[in-house]
């Protein structure tokens, strides 16, 4: 008998989990350990910030999904990790602290054979003074945050059709934020929304971003091929800007956030500041505060994590320069290099640099896109885990490890600019490879057979179908395992 | 504001038949299915 726990049950840990009770026989045990009672569909708290969905259309109860496919469910929070084992233990084992109201606080640990570290971000509001909804800012990372942010839009909304002129800032909380196709989602769909209720002249719409130029989404840009021409994301998020009469702050670090202003720094080293009725602005990620020992109970934290938090998998992590960067320095199997029964997926693993190119500010400021790593590439991470564990509970230790590279994953981004079934809009954006590949690819790095761009509304349809196939998959109803991740 | 005002208002304008192209049911029912055939080609490669 085998036991497999998962920490977190975000799009990779929950699809981990799934896939390994699928595949698994029933002797094996799947544990998996999350302090969230519910799943999310997180592409869609967009709509819930701006009350185009309710909480319940967005996530699901966990237990009772657990329940009906034989996989044990731990309401809890993973705390550390003993790879080695340590007293009173034959096996290696995760400390947890239990979140489930029935036994709120209460300490455990779990033996395991293997492990899949799925735990996803830390919000770090704290980053950045002022940031998050404890403090001047709205956020829509979480299904309640996205619910506070439906009613102080509903809030501006009101004040706009009494004729106040409002001022509504969207974008990035830090200048080594990820997740801008999520910022520039929500800037639209506000801005939709606006234009809705009538009252769109009489409100500034700015997104405020850390990206070099529009269009980067933290993967450098992209080039597509339009009517004839090969033409940039910059070009046609541009466009869709102008358009719509959305303004835009580029190269921005936001310092910190008092009530109605926010200061930001730019990359020239310049330092404003920005006056607001309405702001969301997402935080930037780090690993949660998960530990490790070893035998000894020495704590082996720093070597099995990046300073990041983000555990270290089988990248390259020694320093390069931008021109020295490759398509091979990203993981491809997600296996600690310290133990080879443990994994890291979805943005739980340490990346080993940006996609975007690097950028500092005069005064030293890093002003630079974290790379993405969710939605599809982290469903991908943990299928690819699930099946090399698989693989070795079945055949045996030495069987070889699944791979799949960002450098050899497609990605498919489909960004909400407004909801509704006829007037509706989104921006559909695929990308191949997700990390570019100049070798391979030589000039754009990717593949301009796979990569494109198209706005209308019919990439609204399909961003709605991907929240109707995915809440389906993910509640492992008949034939989850054919949709693909 | 200005490095991305003055390139924004320079980026290309949709005509008004481009934006009523975006709207139009039937036209972007082709597209649904065009671009979903074309994004599952892309997605399986790098599938398992």
């Amino acid at each position: 008998m085998a036991r497999v726990v998962i920490l977190g049950a975000g799009i990779s840990g929950h699809t981990a989990a799934l896939h390994l009770r699928r595949m698994l026989k029933k002797e094996h045990e799947v544990i998996v350990v999350t302090p969230n009672s519910k799943w999310n569909w997180i592409p869609s708290n967009i709509w819930v910030g701006v009350g185009k969905m309710t909480v319940d259309q967005v996530t699901f109860a966990l237990a009772p999904i657990y329940r009906r496919k034989g996989i044990q469910f731990h309401q809890a929070l993973g705390v550390a990790i003993h790879p080695e084992g340590g007293p009173g233990h034959t096996k290696a084992y995760v400390d947890i602290t239990y979140t489930d109201p029935t036994k709120l606080g209460e300490k455990a640990t779990i033996e395991y054979d293997y492990l899949i570290n799925a735990t996803g971000p830390k919000l770090n509001f704290a980053a950045t003074p002022g940031l998050g909804p404890d403090g001047n800012t709205v956020s829509v990372c979480t299904p309640a945050h996205a619910v506070e942010a439906s009613k102080e839009f509903k809030a501006i909304v009101e004040k706009l059709k009494q004729g106040q002129r409002q001022t509504l800032v969207i974008g990035v909380g830090h200048g080594t934020c990820t997740c801008e196709g999520a910022a520039f989602e929500y800037t639209f769909n506000v801005e939709h929304e606006l234009r809705q209720a009538g009252v769109r002249d009489l409100a500034d719409v700015i997104y405020l971003t850390n990206e070099f130029e529009l269009g980067d989404f933290g993967v450098g840009g992209m080039t597509f091929t339009q009517s004839g021409f090969e033409t940039t994301s910059k070009i046609w998020t541009e466009s869709l800007f102008r358009e719509r009469g959305v303004k835009a702050i580029l190269q921005a670090h936001v310092e910190k956030i008092e009530p109605g202003v926010i200061y930001y720094e730019q990359i020239d080293g310049t330092k404003n500041t920005l006056n607001f009725d309405f702001a969301m602005l997402l935080p930037p990620f780090r690993g949660v505060d998960l530990k490790a020992f070893d035998a000894k109970g020495q704590e082996i934290t720093d070597q099995m994590f990046a300073p990041s938090g983000f555990m270290k998998v089988d990248a390259n992590y020694v320093a390069k320069t931008f021109d020295e960067w490759r398509a091979e320095d990203w993981p491809s199997t997600y296996q600690s290099p310290l133990y080879a029964n443990v994994f890291g997926v979805g943005i739980a693993f340490a990346p080993p640099h940006p996609i975007s190119m690097p950028r500092k500010s005069p005064n030293g400021t890093v002003i630079t896109p974290s790379p993405p790593r969710t939605g599809m590439p982290s469903g991908v991470m943990g299928k690819t885990a699930a099946l090399t564990i698989a693989d070795r509970i079945a055949k045996g230790v030495t069987a070889p490890a699944h791979v799949a590279s960002m450098a050899n994953m497609g990605a498919a981004c489909i960004a909400s600019a407004g909801s509704g079934m006829r007037n509706g809009s989104a921006a559909a954006m695929t990308m191949y490879p997700v990390v570019p590949d100049f070798q391979r690819f030589p000039g754009v790095g990717r593949s301009k057979q796979d990569t494109f761009g198209e706005i209308g509304l019919a990439a609204h349809w399909i961003k709605y179908l991907l929240h109707v196939m995915f809440i389906y998959k993910a509640k492992a109803l008949p034939g989850w395992y054919l949709i693909p991740e | 504001m200005d490095n991305a005002e003055s390139s924004i208002s320079k980026a290309p304008l949709p005509t008004e038949n481009t934006l009523r192209a975006r709207k139009n049911v039937l036209l972007q029912g082709w597209r649904f299915i065009a671009l979903n055939i074309r994004m599952v080609k892309m997605i399986l490669k790098g599938h398992h």
